[in-house]
């Protein structure tokens, strides 16, 4: 009977364990991501050498990087040359027939709902977005670097003497 | 469980099931959808704020809405406003509830044959709306009827020019709870309707006639801070100041709690303690009548009245009258006001002030209201509805079925009216009447404006988008006039905002808005309104006032009761009843919730054979009511009181089939009725997350009686404090902050804004009456109320509590898994993820602040998008509590660290002590000797305490002591 309950034990933290394994942890960063459409942050970070905040802008403000609005797309997009892939983009632009083009970006960086993080003293205390996001610019489609996980965020916080209370991230 | 596995087995059981059911979360939020085109004045994970005022009530406090990506998530008061100054109480915030309710109307329904309702589109309802009142408009003048309370100065030229156009007259501004007493009084004793202006800061006593201005009378935001700086003891020159305050009236309300005294008075008989009183004050010569006051009329009126007799009806001894007329006249100030449902009181409380001379000293009078709401009165709308001349009558933001007595039978004239339009929120009983229902915007959705008083003119504008498929109430009117009206009639304006606009620019026209009106106009919209000193008018007493004697009321043979019905402090009119917050958080003196109750003092309720929680059966001549007894001495003998509110048999799942209503056994136009109370057999049981109503003899409440006060003596502690601290852990070191709170619980009405500002802020879920009553009530912060058994103390201690963030926290060392920790800015923090339910934390605690989540916390849609998005939902089977708004804190520190500045004294205002009306509650660092939250503890040293104390927990708390004069026996 002693060896039962233990068996039991067993078995149970086996399937715990499993499921842990096994299942996607929904806060994790995800490699699998694939966006619904061809976006390139190594044409636009890399090659065009455009600032992270041009697009992400409330990164400095906010608690939210912010996603770029579609406004942002086109006002660069509308002046360039015709290009096929753009089309949708632009055409509700010119062709107010057309419904306006939308998004559904999936996300790649999830936080759970017990952690609070705040972009904005970070970009002011003067890190870089790749600090955490990794090279971003040398990326076609994004795939995080770092595992984001609660070691990361303290180790930076230790190293760099700013607050490691529980407070700072959860409330 | 079988008895081989151990304590510590099954626990590691527990862990790794818990294991498995953390990794099937649900994901969160997968995708991000930006904005096409972004809004320029949104970022998103930035509240905006938009200034607006407050209808829930007529006093007309102003609001600012704070607002994140685009959904309200709390209501605070508008430091700008005149009236609320920043505060707003709980009925104020809980507006947002009304805005979420899950049973708003959707969509507008039309009432089929078979009585039942079905969805219609709003195109089809306006066009039978429009069809119907051509069809009226047709067969005359006055077929057309508009039914709503005064809606502010814009609405009532919408409603007028509506009426207009359609050549009716038929306006019945509805008020269930009408001043018509006061106004009645104001009108005999000056012969205009003034708008009285109260000053009880400016006053030494204060006579409160059965006016409950903490709760529900007049403007209890305004009067609870006035009342709170007329209460603070001050040392002036040696002299002690403290306003000296008694009630007088058939039940000991939140008001009458917190005066010093409140003298149980026969229902209705305020006006004879107060007139006899007056002939006191004027035999031993007193009187200092003001100006137009006639000395000789006065004697002879007063002669009338024997004070001997008066006190034996009325139950104040001749001696408390003799003493309350002494200290009233010779104070340097004194006030006497009214709230009963006897114009006498109202007139005998103008006659106390203007025999003491008091009339423009600690009352002011303005001109009335700029728009008072034309129209016809109460009968001669129901006359004409039952005559069958009105063929649509048109309901808004109003439930007279509800709330007009039984007598007036409105149902039955209403049945005579061919179509009835019920434009509202969630659908109440008058919708229940109605033909053709069309949900109206939330007044947080919609344009408009209100004008409580001369100098203040709120404007209201749409803090966010709709929540259902409503149209604001002047678009519904516009659009169908436009419709059916004939051409030459139609408004002059497009919609409600643009007659908003219009009747701006028309009123302030040549007053400020002369240069530029946009600028104007967008300068009033940021900071609410226009807010301008009032202008003064002179008031004289009329020469007539004193010819004529009042009469006093019959006292019926002995074993005859009364009831006294009054407007609960949340559910005023019953418009509150639908709010959960306003269910939830218990009514503070009796601290009963989800339910109504009679109260019956002891000696009745034992002649009558009642025991508490009986059944009793109230019957009148209009009908009957069923209630539960409560049993409390706080209570005239002869008085049974029976909380307005509850009884709706419809307005949504929160507040249908609960309680009864008295409205349905109370005359027209009283708030008391004569009634027989007899016993039915039933029980059921009053729900109350009470604790006890006794300390027993521990220091929690702590107070101080002015004698003491004035000589500086601090109170005898309570038991001998510890000779040496006894420490087991090494001091805790706060190397920056170590935030702390000041809690003057002098000032502290009890009211309780803080507990409802506190569900606003922090996502504390509501449980429910069967929850309640198994003491899992979730609240915060909740106002403690205990009952001294003695008179040498106020006759009900009362104080908010809440975490006091101890720094040795009891709760700290018992946790197993470190979720409750310490923080070195001197917060107990909690922390959600790690907490595994053991609630060995709550067991711990003291201070009994914990709150365990037994179950998952449902909010039914919409109401969710009321949820903070700052503070984590939390879950079933977490511990939370206060953490003194860390995340208002986190906010400040983020917000100095972007400014590169420290973070100041007053960036961080946790949500209590922001709602406080009395401004009980500061907030700041208690290392910081200067902050205002210190120099409040320092200025007041002889009060302070610690509750608790000889616990050694050492609170960041400081509660001020309640200062008492004791009271007599009566």
């Amino acid at each position: 009977m002693k060896y039962g309950a233990i068996v039991v034990a067993v078995l149970i933290l086996a399937g715990g364990v499993l499921t842990a394994l096994l299942s996607q942890r929904p806060w994790l960063a995800r490699e699998d991501v694939v966006q619904p459409i061809p976006f390139s942050h190594r044409v636009h970070a890399g090659i065009r050498h455009i600032p992270c905040q041009y697009c992400h802008e409330y990164a400095r403000r906010s608690e939210n990087a912010g996603v770029p609005p579609i406004q942002r797309c086109v006002g660069c997009h509308a002046s360039m040359a015709e290009q096929v892939a753009l089309r949708p983009v632009r055409k509700p632009w010119i062709d107010r027939e057309q419904a306006p083009f939308e998004v559904r970006w999936n996300r790649v960086y999830t936080l759970p709902d017990f952690v609070r993080f705040y972009h904005s003293p970070h970009i002011h205390a003067g890190l870089q977005c790749q600090t955490c996001h990794g090279p971003v610019q040398t990326m076609d489609r994004v795939t995080p670097v770092y595992e984001i996980n609660m070691g990361f965020c303290l180790n930076c916080h230790a190293q760099r003497h700013v607050s490691i209370e529980c407070s700072t991230c959860h409330y | 469980m079988p008895p081989e596995v151990s304590r510590r087995s099954f626990l590691k059981l527990a862990a790794a099931t818990g294991a498995a059911a953390l990794a099937g979360c649900k994901p969160a939020a997968r995708h991000l959808i930006p904005y096409v085109i972004p809004d320029e004045n949104v970022i998103p994970g930035v509240p905006s704020f938009y200034a607006t005022s407050c209808n829930e009530c007529p006093a007309g406090c102003g609001v600012v809405a704070r607002v994140r990506e685009g959904r309200v998530i709390k209501l605070e008061g508008n430091p700008a406003d005149p009236i609320g100054a920043g505060a707003l109480c709980a009925r104020g915030q809980a507006a947002l509830q009304g805005l979420y309710h899950p049973d708003r109307l959707q969509r507008p329904h039309l009432r089929g044959a078979d009585g039942l309702i079905n969805p219609i589109g709003w195109e089809d309802a306006m066009a039978r709306f429009a069809k119907a009142l051509a069809q009226a408009a047709a067969e005359g003048a006055d077929r057309i009827a508009f039914i709503g309370p005064p809606m502010g100065p814009a609405y009532e030229m919408i409603v007028n020019d509506w009426l207009g156009a359609f050549n009716s007259r038929m306006r019945l501004a509805y008020r269930a709870l009408d001043d018509a007493p006061g106004r009645a009084a104001m009108q005999f004793c000056f012969g205009t309707e003034f708008k009285p202006l109260y000053h009880i800061d400016r006053a030494r006593v204060l006579l409160a006639l059965g006016a409950d201005f903490l709760e529900t009378w007049e403007s209890p935001v305004e009067l609870a801070r006035q009342f709170a700086a007329f209460r603070n003891p001050t040392k002036e020159d040696g002299k002690t100041r403290f306003g000296l305050a008694w009630y007088v009236g058939p039940r000991m309300s939140l008001t009458a709690a917190r005066c010093d005294q409140w003298f149980a008075c026969r229902p209705r008989w305020e006006a004879a303690v107060a007139l006899a009183m007056l002939r006191v004050i004027i035999d031993q010569g007193l009187a200092r009548p003001g100006a137009g006051v006639d000395p000789d009329a006065m004697r002879k009126f007063a002669a009338a009245y024997d004070v001997g007799a008066i006190a034996t009806k009325s139950g104040v001894s001749a001696a408390a009258i003799e003493r309350m007329a002494r200290e009233f006249a010779r104070a340097d100030g004194a006030l006497a006001i009214a709230g009963t449902d006897d114009d006498a009181a109202h007139v005998a409380a103008w006659m106390l002030n203007a025999a003491t001379g008091n009339l423009g000293k600690t009352v002011s009078f303005t001109q009335p209201p700029h728009v008072q709401p034309s129209g016809v009165q109460r009968d001669a709308m129901l006359e004409a509805m039952r005559a069958g001349s009105i063929k649509v009558a048109v309901i808004a933001e109003a439930n007279p079925q509800f709330s007009m007595p039984a007598q007036t039978r409105f149902a039955q004239a209403l049945s005579k009216v061919p179509t009835v339009v019920w434009c509202g929120t969630v659908p109440d009983e008058t919708a229940a009447l109605a033909h053709l229902l069309l949900p109206a915007d939330h007044w947080l959705e919609a344009w408009g404006d209100s004008a409580p008083r001369p100098g203040v003119s709120g404007l209201r504008q749409p803090t966010m988008t709709r929540v259902v498929y409503s149209r604001a109430l002047g678009d519904i009117l516009l659009d169908a006039a436009r419709a059916a009206a004939p051409r030459e009639h139609l408004p002059r304006y497009e919609d409600a905002q643009q007659a908003v606009r219009a009747s701006w620019a028309e009123r302030f026209n040549g007053a400020g808005a002369t240069a530029n009106f946009d600028d104007f106009w967008d300068q009033s919209l940021r900071q609410g309104g226009r807010f301008t000193p009032p202008p003064v008018a002179e008031a004289r007493l009329a020469p007539g006032v004193f010819v004529h004697p009042l009469a006093l009321p019959e006292v019926p043979p002995a074993p005859a009761l009364t009831l006294v019905a009054y407007p609960h402090i949340f559910w005023y009119d019953g418009r509150g009843a639908d709010k959960p917050w306003l269910q939830e958080i218990p009514e503070p003196v009796n601290q009963i919730v989800w339910d109504s109750w009679a109260e019956i003092h002891p000696d009745t309720a034992r002649r009558l054979e009642l025991a508490e929680n009986d059944v009793v059966r109230l019957s009148s001549a209009a009908g009957a009511i069923e209630v539960p007894v409560h049993i409390t001495p706080g209570v005239h003998r002869d008085a049974i009181a029976v909380p307005l509110g509850q009884g709706h048999t419809s307005y949504g799942r929160y507040a249908r089939d609960r309680g009864v209503n008295p409205w349905r056994v109370l005359p027209p136009d009283r708030l008391t009725a004569p009634v027989a109370a007899g016993r039915t057999g039933m029980r059921r049981e009053l729900i109350s997350p009470l604790f006890s109503p006794d300390m027993r003899d521990r220091p929690i409440v702590e107070t101080m009686s002015l004698e003491d006060f004035q000589k500086g003596i601090e109170p005898k502690p309570w038991e001998e404090p510890y000779p040496e601290p006894y420490e087991t852990y090494p001091p805790v070191n706060y190397p920056v902050h170590q935030w702390g709170m000041t809690i003057d619980l002098n000032a502290c009405t009890g009211c309780s804004a803080c507990v409802a500002a506190c569900y606003a802020e922090n996502n504390v879920p509501f449980v429910g009456k069967e929850l309640v009553a198994q003491g899992r009530i979730m609240s915060w912060i909740r106002i403690e109320r205990y009952i001294p058994q003695t008179t040498d103390a106020p006759a009900l201690l009362m104080m908010p509590m809440l975490c006091q963030q101890c720094s040795h926290a009891p709760c700290e060392p018992v946790c197993p898994v470190f979720a409750a920790v310490h923080s070195n800015e001197g917060l107990n923090l909690q922390v959600y993820n790690r907490c595994i339910g053991t609630r060995y934390c709550e067991n711990n605690c003291p201070y009994k602040v914990r709150r365990f989540n037994w179950y998952k916390p449902q909010w039914p849609p919409p109401l969710d998008l009321q949820l903070n998005p700052d503070v984590t939902v939390r879950g079933a089977g977490v511990m939370e509590k206060c953490t003194f708004c860390v995340q208002r804190i986190r906010a400040a520190e983020v917000q100095a660290k972007l400014e590169d500045r420290a973070v100041r004294d007053g960036d961080i205002v946790p949500a209590c002590a922001q709602a406080c009306p009395a401004r009980a509650i500061s907030f700041g660092d208690m290392k910081d000797k200067g902050s205002a939250m210190m120099k409040r503890r320092a200025d007041h040293q002889v009060r302070t305490y610690q509750a608790l104390k000889p616990l050694n927990t050492l609170p960041a708390i400081t509660y001020l002591r309640q200062v008492y004069r004791p009271r007599e026996e009566v």
